[in-house]
């Protein structure tokens, strides 16, 4: 399959949102902090990414990249991956649910055919497969 | 597979929009690396999140990007634009 243009592909969204299991996917370089952090020392960039689970703890989380300045993040992880605002709103009851997987990846890269024909699909490939989400919010720094 | 419905929340419209982006929204003057807001500020946070999760409902068209003004965000910021690249 060749891609003419690099365009986000639309998908139809044919529920109630009250009903609808959410994922957040971040290009904001977030992960847990036990796990490998990203590699900024490449200048090419780092095409891994990072699931992140639905029960985490946020004050577990951080970010890994060089590319904005995430201060704020570093104090409220919610500002690049609102994870504790979902739960606020499923507890409101404007979602219904929270996915059974989140991503983080660093959005930066010199590698863009890589990313997009290789992480970007593993990433939509992984949350089609195993987050059962509805609908994904996506972020960037 | 059939697709998942995606809602972009930016701080760089005019670099996220080269993507067309099916449904994306601009919070006003917020700066990169505050995607939702400030620290803290749950109440905002929880604005900016409802307000893009509506888009999926909306009828949207792919690659433009709505804007919406938070003015309790504070001080406002200008954002990146798109930067020309060789190669």
């Amino acid at each position: 399959m060749t891609i003419s243009r690099k365009c986000v592909p639309f998908t139809p969204f044919e529920r109630e949102l009250s009903k609808s299991t959410l994922a957040i996917v971040t290009a904001g370089g977030v992960h847990l902090k036990d796990q490998e952090p990203f590699n900024i020392a490449d200048e090419l960039g780092d095409l891994t990414y990072r699931e992140i689970l639905p029960d985490v703890d946020s004050s577990r989380l951080m970010v890994t990249h060089h590319h904005y300045d995430h201060t704020d993040a570093d104090q409220d992880i919610n500002v690049v991956f609102p994870i504790d605002v979902l739960r606020d709103l499923e507890a409101e009851g404007f979602i219904g649910g929270i996915a059974k997987k989140h991503i983080g990846y660093m959005g930066y890269t010199m590698q863009l055919k890589a990313m997009y024909e290789g992480t970007a699909r593993e990433i939509a490939n992984d949350i089609d497969k195993t987050s059962r989400a509805d609908a994904v919010v996506l972020t960037g720094g | 597979m059939k697709g998942i419905p995606t809602v972009l929340i930016t701080v760089s419209p005019e670099v996220s929009a080269q993507m067309r982006p099916p449904r994306a929204l601009y919070p006003k003057g917020f700066k990169v690396g505050n995607s939702l807001g400030r620290p803290g500020m749950r109440e905002l946070q929880k604005q900016v999140l409802r307000d893009a999760l509506e888009l999926l409902t909306d009828d949207t068209r792919p690659g433009s990007i709505k804007t919406i003004e938070y003015p309790e965000y504070g001080e406002q910021y200008e954002p990146p634009r798109v930067k020309k690249l060789s190669g």
